[in-house]
């Protein structure tokens, strides 16, 4: 785990990981959530509705943006105050998620980093993009 | 800029940030007159106050503006 604080960031820093969808993690995510549509658990119903199979929560996907604050950047001392997030593609079962975050902005005033957040899948198309919005544990 | 110039500004600064096309801001103005006024979004609103003006506040004085007519003070200070 990664422990920058507020001083250590610059603009630029980025950290990444991979992630693969499984069917075990989306079942898990149904649980947890309790989102039954169909548009995640039937692909038959997926496919009649344009896509090629069931499609991946976007928020467990976007989940990935908790991991990526939490643990890597900035890290341990990471206290999330908002997230604005859009899906511009469908992931599917089996991919594979580059997750990515780069510091795009230093408020000293409030001690608050701007994250960018790209999470691609294995064909380098964008399934999320999110900016993230932290704050530091004890530094508030 | 003056202060009513000023004011023009911010309360585009404010209805922005709160969301709220209605809100109309005065010396008087506190987090107690604007339902959706709480920590968080007065993080925002120092950042979208710094950016729209091009000016940097200090910590302490953000955490010690009793109403928006001294935050208008501090700005006047720094444009």
């Amino acid at each position: 785990m990664n422990e920058y604080k507020y001083d250590d960031l610059y603009l630029g820093l980025t950290e990444s990981f991979e992630y693969i969808v499984t069917q075990e993690r989306m079942d898990l995510f149904r649980e947890l959530s309790g989102d039954v549509n169909p548009l995640h658990n039937d692909a038959a119903f997926a496919q009649s509705k344009g896509f090629d199979d069931k499609v991946v929560y976007g928020l467990l996907s976007a989940s990935l943006i908790s991991r990526l604050g939490g643990v890597l950047l900035p890290g341990k001392y990471c206290l999330i105050q908002q997230v604005q997030c859009k899906f511009p593609s469908p992931a599917y079962v089996g991919d594979t998620l580059s997750v990515s975050g780069v510091v795009e902005e230093l408020n000293d005033t409030v001690r608050q980093a701007v994250i960018g957040v790209t999470i691609k899948n294995q064909f380098n198309r964008k399934i999320v993009k999110a900016k993230l919005f932290v704050g530091f544990l004890g530094e508030s | 800029m003056d202060r009513e110039a000023l004011y023009v500004k911010l309360n585009e600064v404010f209805r922005d940030v709160f969301d709220d096309d209605s809100i109309v801001v005065c010396d008087t103005t506190t987090a107690d007159d604007i339902e959706d006024w709480d920590s968080l979004e007065h993080i925002n609103l120092v950042v979208a106050v710094e950016k729209k003006f091009g000016i940097k506040f200090n910590m302490g004085e953000v955490n010690n503006f009793k109403n928006v007519g001294e935050m208008v003070d501090a700005i006047l200070l720094k444009i």
